[in-house]
């Protein structure tokens, strides 16, 4: 039969790549060096049998949990290593496999390392790596331990799934699963009320960004009658779709990309995410996840590319929440939700960066933000490690007590502000330059401001936190452990030196390789005038400046311009009411619409249904009074009908017709 | 052997099961749940043995039966002989469903060992005589057959509710009796007429006969059957707004029941649209597609929405089976490969998935007497398996990919929008608010702080691991390989797609 | 006897029936109700006698079949008037509008 052989085959395939594998001599092996490419698919396996093997025996594995999971991680990043080595020298590999059979329409899944994928495989396994290690030491004590590496090893397979996925649809499936990874990890907590509200959340603001990514991908299936990204572009370049239907799909996707990646207005999820552990957050809500949402949107490139409309809403969302974020963030006390609100900006900046044309700039703060906002985030855990609080009033002066996460921190923070030489500063240049020369001069102007108000709040904080007098309470604090520090100094360096793989300087060697054999994606480097980049610097050397002036220095108050019980202060610090803009709209209408159905459902269906046995009782009813008992009656009756039929015969001549 | 016995040994074997369980005295708890359970093996052995066969690569019509049965002249001489013969065939389609039915009638059993307090003797010998008639049903040939075998699950059905429920179990009871017997009544009289207009009720014969233009059916008469049969399935499914029963018979029914009940029972319905609907009137369907199409996103939108606002868990469960059969309809309303398959694969997937929330509803309820959400909270510190479970099992439902609520709800979707995309993309918001309300019930009950102290209560364990543990993996394997389904149904696929003409 | 018609037969059979018809309706005492009855009965023997001799095919089936509802008639008036009799016994009463137990 056809069916079974179809069956046999998907399955046949799959075990000779295996068996192939496991029969070749050792020796070949190494000679082909480990067909790195074409077992790609192995890296995502590799936390997934974490997960698994930690759901099955955690309980009895207890902390020895966290060995599996590091262990696991470690063998996805040497493998993400040699795949991404391979990959400067060699084409794209593919492969793909029937996976679901509809008719005359066959699903495939499979894998692809091309560039993007290669670089992205490499950037989630590392970063996953180090959180599996930090969280070792982070997370001693939990009697959940083993849950959450369980969790952490969904959550990294369902991440690395994510970006080998040669299709849409594959790659919708792993989105989900991501969304279910960062779920379970951020109600980690889940007797806390606040872990509670925030993982649903979560789970439902990126589901509404979702339903946008599902309906645009089918759009485009029905136009392209596939789901491959290479059948797409095809299908774009030879103009087989209409523009409208490009620009209704590209945005639809890109509202998937807004959930996820926390744009506004889907936003409000990722501040509230802090509730998970903080590991958690560095790893989702700095390295991964989030950057789902730009991987989408550049995996997609040409086909927002076809659409001046779809790059234009793109680049506008990217900017207006790039300096919105930045805005929050200026005034919050926690340290996580200022360091959330800054990833939401600078997510932004990837979108802004992506929707100027500027691929390369976008990608490449989207790696080097990896980097430094994990740095970040690390050490502001080890920081919570040490006070046991988030507030930063109650923090101060932990320089001195904190000899390593301190500088680390101070590293993470120059970095993100912009400051010349370190990796942030190359990638948010190239942004610009991109905002710029892309023709967006407002938006290019709103970055800028932004990038003022990133350095401004990322300085207050670490002035706040790290100079100054101690406001705490906590008196026994104490450095972390090394399995928290040495992935924070890995990080701390890669931090600094990650950003002169494409520089103006010493030549574009990452945006080179990215754009090879895609002319379609624009050149390795924008080449834009020179005062951009005076100007991003400038911005940036205010903003710190004012930072330590206003927090270091203390010679001018914190509330020279807006203090607390100002209007402008408690609509920031309120984040201008978006979550209460929504409660009072969308879950107030959605709440009234589901009473009025019950309304309906209780009165007018059960209504209805009430009505219908009423009238069957009441001729119930009728009937039996009629039965008087008495005889005579019957009897009459029974005549009267005898008569009317007599009747009725007579006068219609006998049968009725 | 002799392949043409195997369908009605597969049918009538649980009745084996009756006859013992006469024999036994009342008083036997042990061996009459032994042999309750035991007697639900052998139809789940054939009907694994039918899918081996199918896997073999031999043809599934090596079983077909027929014999003569009924058969009656006509009044005047020149009339055909009306003949109703005994017919039990299997087809891709419906080996999924027997396949389905033996698995969950067999995990019903054994949730009903520990669900069931009382009278553990006639509770059997009822749930057997359903299983016969449900296995009966989805492998009848002709409409006569399917009729008694829809007749032979109405009755134990009304007795398993009305004995062995909870507080309102008579109303309830009564409710789907007369619910249902509606619905029979007018599937009788499409197949008197349809039998004294044609002679047979054979379904592969009333496909061609209805088909054929010389036969003198008029298009209005057509069209009229079919309405009648879209009322008398829509009862079972059941469509906005004949559901008022189905709540009712959810929260009174007792678990093991409305596994069977909401796993099976419903998609009598899906079952009944697709092969007498879709095959036997495909012009029709076609006419009235577009009004299918709106029904199934009322019925999606309308369960969701009110799933969102119960206060008991079983409520947010019966507006959610509500819900997805919406996406039944929705996927049938689509006529096209994808949306038909996603149906079937939702009919399937919804099987499982409600059989094992049940199946949890039921644990929870053992233990701590209450399925409202607002008296749990916080299960997940004293009872993490099931509080895992639970939430695995939502996320199921809600269609997260890797499990089989994903393929289906989206082989539906990838359907309907080819065809409508407009009604699609309302109905798309089902999917926004299947994920709310199933979150906020489940989350309610597991996450948060104990409403009182569950230290005393009882996880899972033991044999109540069984049925948990084999749904979730039939659930996570058709969702992972889903060939396993759509592979038996191409050959049906291809026939309702020929007799849709596209 | 040939010059009496069929005609006045049958208006005899059609005015017994109608007195019958008019005491079973209308009268309270039950006795007079069973009598009535029996004149109806009796309405129809005579419609079957008559049928018998001027009928298509006059023969004497008609009137075997009158003797016959007499013979059955005798027997249903007995059990009726026992009927009567045990009711009378409890109710004390042969009124037939106050034998209306068997209602709803």
């Amino acid at each position: 039969m056809v069916n079974l052989t179809k069956l046999y085959a998907v399955g046949g395939q799959i075990t000779r790549i295996v068996h192939e594998w496991c029969l070749t001599p050792i020796d070949t092996h190494l000679k082909r060096g480990f067909d790195k490419m074409e077992n790609a698919w192995l890296i995502p396996l590799f936390p997934l049998l974490s997960f698994l093997l930690l759901l099955l025996i955690g309980k009895r594995l207890k902390e020895a949990s966290a060995y599996v999971g590091i262990l696991m991680t470690l063998a996805s990043l040497v493998f993400s290593i040699l795949v991404l080595l391979e990959r400067f020298s060699e084409p794209t590999y593919l492969y793909r496999f029937d996976w679901l059979t509809i008719g005359e329409m066959h699903l495939t899944a499979g894998f692809e390392v091309n560039q993007l994928n290669a670089l992205m495989l490499f950037i989630v396994s590392l970063v996953s790596f180090l959180v599996h290690t930090y969280s070792k030491g982070y997370m001693h004590g939990d009697e959940r331990f083993h849950v959450f590496y369980a969790y952490l090893g969904l959550f990294t397979f369902a991440m690395l799934g994510l970006v080998i996925s040669p299709n849409i649809l594959q790659t919708y499936i792993f989105w989900e699963l991501v969304g279910l990874g960062s779920f379970l990890l951020i109600g980690f907590y889940y007797y806390k009320e606040e872990a509670k509200a925030a993982a649903k959340k979560a789970f439902i603001m990126t589901r509404i960004g979702d339903v946008g990514l599902l309906i645009g991908m089918i759009l485009l299936f029905w136009q392209t009658n596939s789901f491959e990204y290479s059948e797409i572009f095809k299908a774009v370049e030879a103009g087989a779709i209409s523009n409208t239907m490009i620009t209704l799909t590209a945005i639809l996707i890109f509202i998937g990309a807004i959930g996820k990646s926390g744009q506004f207005p889907l936003h409000t999820w990722l501040p509230d995410a802090m509730e998970g552990p903080t590991p958690v957050s560095a790893l989702i809500h700095a390295a991964t996840m989030v950057a789902a949402g730009v991987y989408l949107v550049a995996a997609l490139f040409p086909l927002f590319l076809a659409s001046k409309t779809a790059l234009m809403t793109v680049a506008v969302i990217g900017g207006f929440t790039a300096i919105f974020a930045a805005s929050i963030g200026l005034v919050q006390t926690d340290i996580k939700r200022v360091l959330a609100y800054s990833t939401v900006s600078q997510l932004g900046y990837m979108m802004l960066a992506l929707g100027s044309a500027g691929y390369v700039a976008g990608v490449f703060h989207l790696m080097t933000h990896a980097f430094f906002k994990a740095l970040l985030f690390l050490a502001a855990g080890s920081v919570i490690h040490a006070v046991h609080t988030q507030n930063i009033e109650e923090m101060g002066g932990l320089w001195k007590k904190l000899k390593f996460t301190a500088p680390l921190f101070l590293i993470g923070t120059l970095a993100i502000s912009g400051v010349p030489g370190l990796s942030g500063f190359f990638s948010k240049d190239e942004i610009l330059v991109a905002a710029w020369e892309g023709g967006h001069p407002v938006l290019f102007l709103l970055a800028l401001i932004a990038a003022f108000m990133t350095a401004f709040y990322m300085f207050r904080l670490f002035f706040m936190v790290f100079t100054g007098e101690n406001r705490g309470k906590q008196t026994h604090v104490h450095e972390s452990p090394s399995t928290m520090t040495l992935p924070m100094l890995l990080l701390g360096i890669l931090a600094v030196v990650a950003g002169y793989v494409n520089t103006p300087w010493f030549g574009s060697f990452l945006g080179d390789w990215l754009t090879d054999g895609n002319p379609v994606l624009g050149h390795g480097h924008i080449e834009g005038p020179a005062w951009i980049m005076a100007a991003a610097t400038i911005v940036s050397l205010a903003g710190i400046l004012l930072a330590y002036l206003i927090y270091g220095k203390r010679s001018i108050a914190p509330d020279w311009l807006s203090g607390k019980g100002d209007m402008l202060h408690t609509v920031l610090y309120n984040k201008y009411y978006i979550d209460e803009f929504y409660q009072m709209t969308v879950v107030a209408f959605v709440t009234g619409f589901s009473y009025l159905l019950r309304f309906i459902d209780v009165f007018i269906v059960e209504g209805i249904i009430k009505g219908v046995t009423g009238i069957i009782q009441g001729l119930g009813k009728l009937g039996s009074k009629m039965q008087t008992g008495q005889v005579q009656t019957y009897g009459a009756v029974a005549f009267v009908g005898l008569a009317v039929l007599v009747v009725i015969y007579a006068l219609t001549g006998g049968y009725l017709r | 052997m002799n392949l043409h016995a195997v369908l009605s040994l597969l049918v009538f074997s649980p009745l084996v099961g009756i006859i013992v369980l006469a024999i036994l005295p009342k008083s036997q708890e042990i061996a009459i749940k032994a042999v309750g359970f035991l007697a639900t093996l052998p139809p789940l052995a054939l009907s694994l043995a039918v899918y081996a066969h199918y896997l073999a690569g031999k043809s599934l019509s090596d079983f077909s039966v027929s014999v003569p049965w009924i058969q009656f002249r006509g009044l005047q001489p020149d009339e055909p002989a009306y003949a109703v013969n005994y017919e039990l065939a299997i087809s891709g389609f419906q080996l999924l469903l027997v396949v389905l039915t033996s698995v969950v009638s067999t995990l019903a059993a054994l949730g009903a060992c520990r669900f069931i307090k009382k009278e553990w003797k006639g509770y059997f010998m009822l749930f057997l005589l359903l299983v016969t008639g449900m296995l009966g049903l989805f492998t009848a040939e002709n409409m006569v057959l399917f009729f008694i075998f829809f007749e032979v699950t109405l009755i134990p059905t009304f007795f398993l509710i009305g004995k062995w429920g909870y507080f309102e179990k008579e109303k309830a009871a009564f409710s789907f009796l007369i619910y249902n017997g509606f619905g029979s009544a007018v599937l009788l009289i499409v197949i008197m007429i349809l039998l004294a207009k044609t002679g047979t009720t054979n379904i592969v014969m009333l496909k061609e006969i209805i088909a054929d233009p010389s036969v003198g059916l008029s298009a209005d008469f057509k069209l009229g059957l079919f309405i009648a049969l879209l009322i008398a399935f829509g009862v079972k499914l059941p469509i906005f707004p004949l559901h008022s029963w189905m709540l009712r018979v959810h929260v009174q029914a007792p678990p093991s029941v409305v596994m069977i009940h909401s796993g099976i029972l419903l998609k009598i319905g899906a079952y009944g649209l697709i092969r007498f609907g879709m095959g036997i009137f495909p012009d029709q369907f076609k006419q009235l597609a577009v009004l299918l199409a709106i029904l199934g996103v009322i019925n999606l939108l309308y369960g969701a929405f009110l799933a969102f606002i119960q206060t008991d868990f079983k409520m947010v469960l019966a507006y959610s089976s509500i819900s997805h059969m919406g996406i039944v309809l929705m996927g049938l309303a689509a006529m096209n490969e994808a949306g038909i398959q996603g149906a079937i694969f939702q009919v399937v997937s919804h099987g499982l998935i409600s059989a094992l929330l049940f199946f949890l509803v039921g644990v929870l309820y053992e233990r701590t007497e209450t399925s409202l959400i607002g008296n749990l909270g916080g299960l997940a510190k004293g009872m993490p398996l099931t509080a895992g479970f639970l939430l695995a099992a939502a996320m199921a439902s809600l269609g997260l990919p890797g499990m089989s609520g994903f393929v289906s709800e989206f082989m539906a979707f990838l359907g309907l929008f080819k065809v409508e995309p407009w009604i699609a993309a309302v109905g798309s918001i089902g999917i926004i608010m299947t994920a709310v309300y199933l979150l906020r019930a489940v989350l309610g009950m597991t996450f948060g702080k104990a409403f009182r102290d569950f230290d005393g209560v009882l996880d899972l364990r033991g044999l109540e691991l069984v049925p948990v543990l084999v749904l979730m993996l039939l659930i996570v394997l058709i969702g992972v390989y889903p060939s396993v389904l759509s592979s038996p149904l191409q050959a049906t696929l291809e026939t309702i797609m020929l007799g849709l003409g596209g | 006897m040939s010059s009496v018609p069929a005609s006045a037969f049958l208006a005899l059979a059609l005015i017994l029936f109608c007195i019958g018809l008019y005491g079973a309706l209308t009268k309270r005492n039950t006795v007079i109700v069973l009598i009535s009855i029996e004149l109806m009965l009796n309405a129809v023997n005579i419609n079957l006698v008559t049928f018998s001799k001027y009928g298509l095919s006059p023969s004497i089936d008609g009137q075997i079949f009158a003797l016959f509802a007499m013979a059955v008639a005798a027997a249903e008036a007995a059990v009726g008037l026992a009927i009567l009799m045990a009711l009378y016994r409890n109710k004390k009463t042969v009124h037939i509008d106050e034998m209306n137990e068997m209602k709803h």
